[in-house]
């Protein structure tokens, strides 16, 4: 008995290790995949799904394929389902040539490991190409100096969101400036029995975006960019506590309501809280009016949203005008692929072009070019988006959202830890200690 | 360990290793050495990408100091517990309701069985609107059980419910359905002799009905049991392991650390938790049952 | 044997069924109304506007291939689970080869074991397999995990089939492989719809296999298709409800059809 289990798990031992050295083999060592007898070069690239934009993407990669005699594909997914899988098969034989990422940390981690291809040469040949771009948004595709990432998407600041005609029942001209002005708005929208905010509380990333401005107008953007830097101490800052503590001000006052921690914001339930009058306003990014037009075509048809930027705090060191949000999302390059060249190919003649650009801007993005002033004016949603485009244009600086900007276990504990502040399960203080702790 | 009876029995005419075999390797394949994988991996940084690279016992060290992790070994243990008792003291009277014949009974057994007919992910999916605390069910249940802003999945302590919930009604077909057709298996003579004894229904339940189903109810408890520690997609898309950590049970914990975190490392030490827990479980389970031994329970009926 | 109504067991039932039904009226009645007022109507209403758009719509895309996917995927499960467990619990409780109970060991630890655990390496290895991106590759690793039940339950059913029985069989001159065929299949029926049905369920419902071991839509199961149907931020519910009507009612008319077999099946007796 015990002859042939020892045999069996030497046996065990050996295939075990056999199949993770075929398995590390598999993910080192550049192009040794084998192309498993692919013609040419078929080109993959992964993206989320999107009908409108999904569109656009598929007539840029028509126009390539036949400009260049290539054949590259679009495979699309959902966002959480994405991440996982984009995680798991870069590196293997399965990775994409060409992916969608939201650059800063997140993209951060695939260079680490080497499996991006810089971009930096390309552009600098194609400087038609690099000056399109709003610098503080390709900045978020460029890592230590090094261009990883083109931005392919609008960019999407996020701000407030209001029902206009629950905000002139309460008596409310216009959308608060200052943080007092806004809790007063609070108190007079809870005279008429209004929710105040919607928040989809069963998200931390909603809830995320207020400690991401209250940081930022309380401490400036270096705050934040102390605690992605890594420096010891920078959860523990004095601004980061007073923030979570405007945050429980906030919650304390009952300006989210309830049951606010059970709300979903992919069923739409903070959107059907905004357009049905029973809350008066929701902080969110500018996809929010697309998803609106979707789901609540007649709200939008009647003019009712309003949107504004985030107010200013008073005393607070940072500048009103700076903005939070995805400065958009961007499109690398593989450095296993087969066909490196092509794929950079790609994306130097289309990001950039007409067709793209405008085909963008059609469906409602806020493209992150420049010069684009008089166009984003038209079209459905043409006010909105030139509030957005000006607002991206002129801010001093542009926060990406922390959940994509900090690498991927910390951003999980910290939208865990967020959410249990807001739920009075955490303090403020021990919040900043858990994350500084986390960080180490 | 294997009865002596069959010792002296001539070989010939029995089945061999060879019968055996296929599941074994099979089974070994997909599964046997996946299980030895994650205990390597358990052992070295890995995100995901690229090569994993030894680490050492770090995150067991880790795991030892992990709040969270200790928390949802609690949540798991009471989950099982509570989903055994729940689904059991439902499916089984239920089974033995609808397995009387009757239109009405088979109408009903109908409609008791569509659950099992929807996915998981549409479970979850159709019951996160339901407990939308403004405009769903929530909304007009919660004030009739003192919720007033029908907040349920939002509250640290009634979302657990909510999940205990879901997962039992996905599953409660399949229960009510075995517990059914072990009913309708008890020979008629017995109720008879009963109801000849002077019996009423609350005691021939108690005395024939009761006893008759005790295979039954292991064959479903095991299922019940083994089935708890897979519970994921549901709580995944309802709650996702919150509000906070409130529902985050073993599997959900490791998913969220391999998946969201990708700290693949740590998450494999947490399923490595999660194998020997799974193995506990079975030895517990095959000892509780009997079904280690090889002896028939039911001669000469 | 007429009794007196059973109030209580009534009582009982007519609660699980509002439990039950309330849901179930709200698929179908969500999957009528359009996407717009969809929440703001309130769940319980009756749609003002019944729609078959979704319905449509849902047609139009890939659904049939997800639900044909599905399908084959769940068929060959429980094909293979039975396939190779039944002829293991056979050897198991009539052989005295003690490689064989060692067999039934290995399986009993890995009973209730959750294949969420080993996802990372099942990954490396459908990969170095070349099957990635597979129906078989979703298939294979399903069906391992369910063996360890299978061969459990299958077993406790065969230990009832009395010695006599083989021992006769064996004196008509029959091999163990005729033996599994006149005696052990047609006494195990229960045991294998309870198996049947339990790895279905499995197979059916399978989420993370799916999603880490596929990519294209070609392959594409039906929960993956029930995701496909969220926009980047968010959810289209009346499409959802509509995919899932569509999904069951195939189902339950194979349920309604063959639920005599089912039951007939679950209730086969040792020789009763």
């Amino acid at each position: 008995m015990a002859i042939a289990s020892r045999r069996r798990s030497t046996i065990g031992a050996a295939v075990l290790a056999l199949l993770l050295t075929t398995a590390a083999c598999g993910t080192s060592g550049p192009g040794e995949t084998g192309s498993e007898g692919s013609s040419g070069a078929d080109l993959h690239l992964w993206t989320l799904q999107n009908e409108g934009i999904n569109e656009v993407q598929q007539a840029a990669i028509d126009r390539f394929n036949e400009e260049h005699d290539a054949s590259l594909e679009m495979t699309t997914y959902v966002n959480d389902p994405y991440k996982s899988k984009l995680q798991t098969s870069i590196g293997s034989p399965n990775a994409p040539d060409i992916f969608y990422n939201w650059g800063g940390g997140n993209l951060e981690q695939y260079v680490d490991a080497d499996q991006v291809a810089p971009l930096t040469e390309a552009l600098d040949e194609n400087p038609d190409v690099r000056d399109a771009f709003l610098p503080s948004v390709l900045d978020v595709g460029t890592i230590d100096g090094e261009v990883y990432g083109v931005p392919m998407q609008g960019v999407q600041p996020v701000s407030f969101f209001y029902n206009k005609d629950v905000f002139a029942e309460a008596g409310i001209d216009e959308f608060p400036a200052t943080w007092t002005e806004f809790m007063d708005a609070v108190d007079k929208l809870k005279a008429i029995d209004v929710q105040p905010i919607a928040l989809a509380g069963s998200q931390g990333w909603t809830e995320l975006m207020y400690l991401e401005y209250f940081l930022d107008r309380l401490g400036g953007p270096e705050k934040f960019q102390a605690i992605v830097a890594g420096e010891p101490g920078a959860w523990q800052d004095e601004a980061v506590v007073e923030s979570m503590r405007m945050v429980r001000e906030l919650v304390d006052a009952g300006a989210f309501g309830t049951n606010y921690a059970s709300v979903n914001y992919d069923n739409q339930g903070s959107q059907a809280l905004l357009t049905s009058g029973r809350a008066a306003m929701e902080l969110m990014g500018s996809w929010e009016v697309t998803g609106l037009n979707d789901n609540f075509p007649e709200f939008i048809e009647a003019g009712t949203l309003g949107w504004a930027d985030f107010p200013a705090i008073e005393g607070g060191a940072g500048n009103p005008d700076s903005i939070v949000g995805n400065p958009s999302n961007f499109y690398s390059v593989s450095s296993q692929s087969d066909d490196v060249e092509a794929a950079v190919e790609f994306l130097m003649t289309q990001m950039t072009s007409d067709e793209y650009v405008q085909g963008m801007m059609e469906v409602g993005q806020v493209p992150a070019i420049a010069g684009l002033e008089d166009q984003v004016g038209e079209g459905t949603f043409g006010d909105f988006n030139t509030y957005a485009y000006e607002m991206v244009r002129d801010a001093p600086s542009f926060t990406q959202s922390w959940d994509q900007a900090l690498p991927p276990d910390l951003s999980q504990t910290m939208l865990t830890n967020i959410q249990q502040v807001f739920n009075g399960q955490m303090t403020p203080e021990e919040f900043a200690d858990a994350m500084e702790q986390a960080a180490q | 360990m294997t009865p002596a009876r069959h010792g002296s029995v001539a070989t010939a005419g029995r089945p061999g290793l060879v019968w055996a075999a296929p599941v074994l390797l099979f089974f070994g394949l997909f599964a046997l050495l996946p299980m030895g994988a994650v205990v390597y991996l358990s052992l070295t940084e890995y995100s995901g990408i690229g090569t994993p690279a030894w680490l050492g016992g770090d995150h067991w060290a880790r795991l030892l100091d992990d709040p969270i992790f200790f928390d949802s070994l609690w949540k798991s243990a009471a989950l099982t517990a509570l989903s055994w008792l729940f689904q059991t003291a439902i499916a089984l009277p239920l089974g033995v309701f609808i397995a009387a014949p009757g239109r009405s009974r088979a109408l009903l057994a109908a409609i008791f069985f569509m659950p099992l007919l929807l996915s998981g992910a549409a479970i979850a999916l159709l019951w996160t609107t339901l407990f939308d605390p403004n405009f769903g069910l929530a909304s007009v249940v919660g004030p009739w059980i003192g919720v007033e802003d029908g907040n349920f999945i939002g509250s640290p302590t009634l979302a657990f419910y909510c999940i205990l919930l879901v997962v039992s009604w996905q599953f409660m077909p399949f229960h009510t359905l075995l517990y059914q057709a072990a009913t309708r298996q008890i020979p008629h003579t017995l109720y008879e002799a009963a109801t000849i004894d002077g019996a009423g229904r609350w005691r021939q339940f108690r005395s024939v009905t009761l006893p008759q189903l005790r295979d039954t109810l292991i064959t479903s408890s095991v299922l019940i049991v083994v089935g708890s520690l897979t519970y994921f997609e549901v709580i995944l898309i309802i709650t996702g392991g919150g509000p906070g950590t409130a529902t985050r049970i073993l599997p959900l914990h490791m998913y969220l650390e391999g998946f969201r975190s990708f700290d693949m490392g740590y998450a494999s030490a947490l399923a490595v938790v999660l194998l020997a827990l799974g193995a506990a479980l079975s030895l517990l389970v095959t000892r509780v049952t009997g079904y280690h031994r090889m002896a028939s329970q039911r001669e000469g009926l | 044997m007429r009794q007196r109504p059973n109030v209580i067991g009534g009582a009982g039932a007519l609660i699980w069924l509002v439990v039950v039904g309330v849901p179930l009226y709200f698929v179908i009645a969500t999957s009528l109304r359009e996407s717009s007022d969809y929440l703001q109507a309130g769940p319980l209403s009756i749609p003002a506007d019944i729609s078959l758009a979704n319905y449509a719509e849902v047609l139009q895309s890939d659904f049939v291939r997800y639900f044909v996917n599905n399908v084959i995927v769940t068929a060959a499960c429980v094909a293979i689970v039975l396939a190779l467990s039944l002829p293991a619990a056979y050897a198991i409780v009539r052989s005295p080869n003690r490689s064989v109970a060692r067999v039934f060991s290995i399986l009993l630890i890995g009973l209730a074991v959750p294949s969420q655990a080993v996802i990372v390496p099942v990954y490396l290895l459908i990969t170095q397999l070349r099957l990635y991106d597979s129906l078989l590759a979703v298939i294979l690793p399903t069906a391992a995990f369910s063996l360890p039940l299978s061969v459990v339950v299958l077993t406790s059913g065969l230990r009832d089939i009395p010695r006599e029985l083989f021992e006769a069989a064996h004196l008509d001159g029959a091999g163990p492989w005729q033996a599994m065929w006149s005696v052990v299949l047609p006494l195990s029926r229960a045991g294998l719809a309870t198996v049947g049905i339990f790895a279905a369920m499995q197979a059916w419902n399978g989420f993370l296999f799916p999603l880490v071991l596929t990519q294209s839509a070609s392959v594409r199961t039906l929960t993956l298709g029930l995701w496909d149907l969220q926009g980047q931020y968010g959810l289209n519910v009346p499409l959802i409800m509509a995919t899932v009507m569509l999904s069951v009612l195939p189902l339950l008319v194979v349920y309604l059809v063959g639920r005599r077999w089912l039951l007939a099946g679950l209730t086969a007796g040792t020789g009763k």
